[in-house]
């Protein structure tokens, strides 16, 4: 059980002098079969310290997080924890001693309130629910987390969910808590409470390890950062702030290849200019006068009338949750408008199929990669040619060997990288996923216009440009293009204009270049001009 | 996102395909199963030789049981094999017993039909198995109707709709304005006319001594076609894709709603081919208890197949036979047969299980 943890109000940094170790890593490794996920890992994790574990996807930071978490056991080497040697059958078993862990992938029961959630399993005979929640607010609130005791969860944003898995953590007053990519969910605003409670937690003398991609999250809060790549530690910084350059040269350097010194993400792309064109630009894209109520009764969109242009990039900006997803949800034809209409490429597509709006030339990449852009269980060769099979029939059967040979052709127009197009697709980093994704919507014959709903999240930095890169080669040849994304640094840099959702309107439109940002998130905040 | 292998249905599956576990696992399972069987005839006194004698012979003791036994396994893969197709896409269709039933209950009101048995060309009986189909196929379609309109589970569905089916065809054979024989007196059973020669299907040998009719043929080119468009055709991935994941199939611009349907139609028609070859091939007339549970029977041989049209015809088989033995045991060494139904569940509990343990080890 937990050592009693005592809060401190006012740490500084000035405290933080003799780090204790508390769980020690040593010539940690851990193979998958042939597959060599991590190997030779050694690291100290302080108590009282935020430590950091940096690296593209498939570097083997989640590998990491799960043999601590007792989820996988190591192949090699040994684990300490304070002075006893620490191996963890299994997550219950972490649990004991004192480890917890957030994952990527909630795991709440949406019908029932957030306290339910909260008390399932720890409490046996009559339930108070008035004091035990009293008892959690007070915890939720020593560590700046806002809870909401008697919401239903499946009310609740990300940021909030997320906020009760934390609470869930800390409520077995956890000695070491395990955040695993706790900001690809969030937005702009949360992310930073977020970190704000990642402090707090270190500072109330809990060894805090967290897992991210982004550099700026990583000034924030970590005392300490480790890079790994390739399933080995690259570099241990204990003042990233000052090692900036470097830890990102350690997790992106690709021996022998050209740009090393090249900055992170989108910075990297060229700067984007709308190609000339004489007269009025035909529309790709109209949406007329969209609304949409949800089932039970809010009104997510609100009045959103907008039209792309051909070989425009708009970007939506806008904290998640302001009407964004409603929108992809119904141009991809996943949901319906509730009234307004919305036309591509001319053609009325209000009531239209998925089917029949691919046929119009829309290209669709989904928010949500596993659940709505692919098939996990299926071969890369088979998602790439998902709803076109009938391409490579001869009365009725499939020609798997022309099927192969286009799919290979995708791969390589597209830098897919898998050991051959009868892979497994869930077998594929997300990275490859999402080129693949993009191969086949691009690739929608006759492509007039591609939605796309976060591309890059969750992706390392050279998916990220190859992603971007993508999308611009498709404006460039006379596609129009609707961006939706949570990061308005990746948006000013890749599209032509930004709207901004604000409770499901459009509250304000830029020109996307990078002296609007402010203006933009002033507007991301509902703080009309 | 996630850098390590998980749990998923692709790694079942391979580990399924060795060796092990698609043959020897079966054949052990039922090799146990059997000798349990054995123990539980000598517990009940009865010699085992003798019992084991009369299973023998109801199986294959000669050629008139090798084709009772086959017309079983018919029926059986017909069923079963309409499992698979509907499991291709993640649907569970529990409704054989009722699909066989509406078959039966059509195909005998279309043998009886004027001038039915005059048709030229064998349409005399042709006619009566496709209009069996249709009807088992419109009793599943109804099931994949309801879950893509209501959402409603096609495992309640099809099993309710089973039940329906079943008291309909009571009370077709109760009913003289349906199709119960004309009452002489208060003796006659509650059971069509016999259907006239013409719409019989005819046996594959012309003799009575040995009655495997032109089902078996049939089924077997059934199973082939079944087999090369699950496996090759874009309708049979567009169903796996729909099986795996709805709405990705719906996004990529596949018709999810009519794969329901047409998958849950074809499992019901091969179900209802299997009740008109039931009344058509063997039975000659509609009875109450027409079935007998072949419905059921096919359902777990297209369980244990685990997804395989190959397993289908093997299970098929195992238990046609099976099937054939156990009745020849009740009557001739009065083992009740209700023993079979044990042996039948031990193996599916064997397989079942073992299959499982195989699978949580390859995940480790």
């Amino acid at each position: 059980m937990s050592q009693g943890t005592t809060v401190q109000d006012v740490p500084t940094p000035a405290e933080k002098t003799e780090p204790q170790p508390l769980l020690t890593l040593s010539g940690v490794g851990k193979r998958f079969g042939e597959f060599s996920a991590l190997s030779d890992i050694d690291i100290a994790f302080n108590a009282h310290e935020a430590h950091c574990l940096l690296g593209e996807n498939g570097a083997g930071k989640s590998t990491l997080c799960n043999l601590v978490f007792g989820i996988h056991q190591p192949t090699a080497g040994a684990m300490q924890l304070e002075d006893a040697s620490y191996a963890p059958a299994n997550p219950r078993d972490a649990m004991r001693h004192g480890v917890a862990m957030v994952h990527q992938h909630f795991s709440l029961i949406n019908e029932l309130p957030v306290i339910d959630n909260l008390l399932i399993g720890k409490k046996f005979g009559r339930l108070n629910r008035k004091a035990e929640a009293e008892k959690i607010v007070a915890l939720a609130t020593e560590f700046g987390l806002d809870l909401a005791p008697f919401e239903i969860v499946g009310d609740l944003s990300v940021g909030q969910r997320q906020r009760i898995e934390i609470v869930k953590c800390l409520m077995q007053r956890p000695r070491l808590l395990i955040l695993d990519e706790p900001t690809a969910v969030l937005l702009p605003e949360e992310i930073n409470s977020l970190l704000d409670v990642c402090r707090r937690v270190a500072e109330s003398g809990c060894a805090v390890v967290m897992v991210t991609h982004k550099l700026a999250e990583i000034a924030r809060v970590a005392d300490r950062v480790t890079v790994l790549r390739g399933g080995r530690a690259v570099a241990h910084s204990a003042e990233p702030s000052n090692d900036m350059d470097a830890l990102v040269r350690a997790m992106i350097s690709r021996e022998g290849e050209a740009g090393d010194n090249r900055n992170f993400g989108v910075s990297a792309l060229p700067p984007r200019k709308l190609a000339p064109h004489r007269g009025p630009r035909p529309e790709a894209m109209q949406i007329d006068n969209l609304s949409f109520v949800d089932e039970i009764g809010v009104k997510r969109l609100d009045s959103v009338t907008l039209t792309i242009a051909e070989g425009e990039i708009v970007g939506v900006a806008g904290v998640e949750g302001n009407g964004q997803s409603e929108l992809g949800s119904i141009l991809a034809g996943l949901s319906r408008a509730t009234s307004g209409r919305w036309f591509a490429a001319g053609h009325e597509m209000t009531t239209a199929k998925p089917r029949q709006i691919t046929a119009a030339g829309v290209g669709v990449i989904p928010e949500d990669r596993h659940l709505v852009a692919s098939i996990g269980q299926l071969s890369l060769a088979d998602n790439l040619q998902l709803g076109r099979m009938q391409r490579f029939a001869r009365y009725g059967l499939i020609d798997r060997k022309d099927q192969r040979e286009a799919a290979s052709a995708l791969m390589q127009l597209f830098d897919v990288r898998a050991p051959d197009s009868q892979s497994a697709f869930s077998t594929l980093s997300g990275g490859n996923q999402q080129k693949a994704v993009l191969a086949r919507e691009l690739t929608t014959p006759n492509l007039r216009f591609l939605l796309a709903a976060h591309p890059t999240r969750g992706l390392d930095i050279g998916a990220i440009e190859a992603v971007y890169t993508f999308i611009r080669q498709a404006a460039d040849r006379n596609t129009g293009v609707l961006l939706i994304s949570s990061e308005l640094d990746e948006l000013l840099a890749v599209a032509d204009r930004i709207v901004v959702f604000y409770r499901g309107r459009i509250i304000g439109e830029r020109p996307a270049t990078s002296d609007n940002r402010d203006d933009i998130g002033s507007l991301m905040s509902g703080k009309a001009p | 996102m996630t850098d390590i292998p998980q749990f998923s249905p692709g790694i079942r599956s391979a580990a399924y395909k060795d060796m092990l576990g698609r043959i020897a696992i079966p054949v052990i399972a039922v090799v146990a199963a059997f000798l349990v069987g054995l123990i539980a005839v000598m517990a009940m006194g009865v010699s085992l030789d003798r019992a084991v004698s009369a299973f023998i012979n109801g199986a294959f003791g000669s050629a008139y049981s090798i084709s009772a036994s086959l017309n079983r396994s018919v029926s059986l893969a017909l069923v079963g094999i309409g499992f698979v197709i509907a499991a291709r896409a993640g649907l569970t269709n529990v409704g054989g017993e009722g699909q066989i039933a509406m078959g039966g209950v059509f195909a005998t009101a279309l043998c009886l039909a004027p001038g039915m048995a005059e048709l030229p060309f064998g349409l005399s009986f042709v006619i009566p198995l496709v209009g069996g189909a249709i009807a088992g196929g419109v009793w599943g379609a109804i099931a994949g109707f309801l879950k893509v309109r209501a959402g409603a589970n096609e495992v309640i569905t099809t099993l309710l709709l089973s039940f329906i089916a079943i008291w309909l065809l009571y009370w077709s054979v109760q009913s003289e304005n349906l199709l119960r024989q004309p009452m002489t007196s208060s003796a006659t059973l509650p059971e069509s006319l016999s259907i006239p020669a013409s719409t019989q299907v005819p046996l594959l040998t012309g003799s009575y001594a040995s009655p495997v009719t032109w089902g078996l043929p049939l089924t077997i080119v059934i199973a082939i076609a079944a087999a090369i468009i699950l496996s090759r055709s874009v309708f049979g991935f567009n169903l796996k894709a729909i099986g795996f994941n709805p709405v990705a199939a719906a996004r990529a611009g596949i018709a999810v709603g009519a794969g329901v349907v047409t998958a849950l139609f074809v499992a019901g028609a091969l179900g209802g081919l299997a009740g008109a070859l039931m009344l058509q091939g063997e039975q000659y007339s509609l009875k109450a208890g027409f079935s007998s549970n072949y419905g059921f029977d096919g359902l777990v041989v297209g369980l244990l197949a685990r997804n395989s049209i190959t397993g289908v015809i093997a299970g098929a088989l195992l238990f046609g036979f099976m099937r054939s033995g156990g009745i020849s045991m009740e009557m001739m060494a009065s083992v009740p047969s209700a023993l079979v139904g044990i042996i039948q569940g031990l193996i599916v509990v064997s397989i079942a299980g073992a299959a499982y343990f195989l699978d949580r080890r390859s995940v480790r």
